[in-house]
């Protein structure tokens, strides 16, 4: 691979500043800046914020990424970056550099999608993707179920949450069981001392009815009220929460149903693997279920390291790279961000997905 | 309470996330370009369900899901109807301009509905529609039920013959 095209991608969607180098599927580099501490600061998101962050942290991101891959600026070959979903502000501050950058070299410039990139970058971890296989990515602010024919030219949703996405639904109940932000971590951590069967909390959309209309559709809002409602029963009556065994059952509940629907996906659509993504996928509960049920059920799964779950630059360069060994033209210059860039959109400008 | 809010609000019962949905289709009904819908809830009081409904009867594109993560949502209409433009401050330390989250769509030309933006947003617009969700607390109740008190505030509200 080492003749292949040298990639630079180029992540700026929420609050992680990413900058990667691939060569075909070896990854050179990947450097990533965050400014969560910074918003820890405000209490909460502030969007000029985030876009000031990833102005200053973009410039020394580049050079050190650059340095650890013992490349010059001029070896790259091609400019890839999330041209959305996410923060306006912040994707604007990573698409304008790209630009400039893609501009000053005379290389192609590459505007990708942020959530397909979460999947495309196992590739750089297990090897080349099968023909076919399905992708489930769990973040913040998505939890969808793709059908993957070829990750740059084929991709098409087949379902998504119709309320919470799976992050955002453990941010909320670490909220609510008085856990420090972001909730993710802090409730998984909470979880590993507690009784998964302590409470029978539901599972959205998984009765026959349900599963008829919404088959590979999520739905964690339910789910989040009943926590709510337990906890407050507790402090109702003046006794104290039992903040392991609600966390225990909680991540038993949303690991169970996305577990239980992405088979379902998988019998249904005769599909052999599945590649999970996003930074719900650091999750321990839904790592061990799914690898217990996965292989009770004879497919394949694949997870990457939890490094590569979460935003970085990786996940823009290995998507990148993909597009351009597909030989797709280049993303128009004028091109702008999609904050809601659809999921079956590949790549911004005249070479969209055959979806 | 200024002037301008018109008595005591509202209040409807609602059995189920159906019914939920249901009043936001019939409050779409009322709903023009400019207006400013403040839905003010603990979580699972049904704000991002109202909104469905809300979208539903304004025939708009794309599925209304919580947009915490994003912190707004545009949805164009479908049709010749305002475009909803779905807010969500959960995350947002303050919000001084609307113009600060940089939406695509103009809020002159949209409904803009707003969660969890009791006291950050009123001050964007003279006139707004609150709409207060109620569940049942801890283990009393069926899971399902809720009430809405609805309540407008300024002119653009005076006079207007709200769901009950």
């Amino acid at each position: 691979m080492s003749d292949a095209p040298l990639v630079l991608g180029i992540e700026s969607t929420c609050d992680e500043t990413g900058v990667a180098l691939v060569r075909g599927l070896d990854l050179l580099a990947d450097v990533t800046a965050s400014s969560m501490d910074d918003h820890a600061r405000f209490g909460g998101i502030v969007p000029e914020v985030a876009s000031r962050a990833h102005l200053e942290a973009f410039g020394p991101t580049l050079e050190a990424a650059l340095e650890q891959a013992q490349v010059r600026l001029e070896d790259v070959d091609a400019v890839a970056v999330a041209a959305g979903p996410g923060l306006s502000g912040s994707l604007a501050v990573g698409v304008a550099s790209a630009k400039a950058l893609a501009l000053g070299l005379g290389v192609p410039l590459h505007g990708v999608n942020h959530v397909i990139g979460h999947v495309a970058v196992d590739a750089l971890v297990h090897g080349p993707f099968p023909e076919t296989f399905l992708g489930l990515v769990v973040s913040g602010g998505h939890s969808s179920l793709l059908r993957v024919n070829d990750i740059a030219t084929d991709v098409t949703e087949l379902g998504q949450t119709l309320d919470d996405a799976a992050g955002e639904a453990f941010d909320k109940v670490g909220r609510l069981l008085g856990l420090p932000y972001p909730g993710g971590p802090h409730v998984d951590r909470a979880a590993a001392d507690g009784d998964p069967a302590a409470f029978a909390f539901p599972r959205g959309l998984s009765r026959p009815k349900d599963l008829q209309r919404h088959p590979y559709d999520f739905s964690f809002s339910g789910l989040k009220t009943a926590v709510a409602r337990v906890v407050e029963g507790f402090e109702d009556r003046g006794e104290q929460v039992p903040v392991a065994d609600v966390a225990a059952s909680f991540s038993e509940a949303v690991a169970d149903v996305l577990v239980t629907k992405t088979l379902r996906a998988c019998e249904i659509n005769e599909i052999g693997t599945v590649v999970v993504g996003g930074g719900f996928s650091a999750n321990s509960r839904l790592r061990s279920l799914a690898a217990d049920r996965f292989a009770d059920a004879g497919i394949e799964l694949r997870i990457p390291p939890i490094r590569y779950c979460t935003d970085n630059g990786a996940m823009i360069a290995a998507l990148g790279s993909a597009v351009v060994r597909a030989g797709l033209e280049a993303s128009p210059m004028d091109f702008t961000i999609d904050s809601q860039m659809p999921l079956t959109q590949v790549v911004m400008g005249a070479t969209e997905s055959a979806a | 309470m200024s002037m301008d809010d018109h008595s005591a609000p509202n209040v409807v019962d609602l059995p189920d996330a159906e019914a939920t949905r249901a009043l936001g289709e019939r409050l779409a009904v009322l709903l023009q370009p400019g207006d400013l819908v403040v839905l003010v809830g603990d979580l699972g009081a049904g704000k991002t369900t109202l909104t469905q409904g809300i979208g539903a009867g304004l025939g708009v594109r794309g599925q209304v899901a919580s947009p915490t993560f994003i912190i707004a949502r545009a949805h164009p209409s479908l049709g010749e109807g305002p475009d909803l433009v779905h807010v969500d401050a959960y995350r947002l330390g303050s919000l001084e301009e609307v113009d600060a989250l940089d939406l695509d769509s103009s809020l002159e030309d949209s409904v803009t509905v707003v969660e969890w933006g009791e006291g950050l947003v009123e001050h964007l617009s003279e006139d707004w529609l609150e709409v207060r969700l109620e569940r049942p607390r801890g283990g009393e109740g069926a899971a399902d039920t809720r009430t809405a008190a609805l309540l407008g505030h300024g002119p653009r509200w005076a006079g207007i013959a709200l769901p009950s």
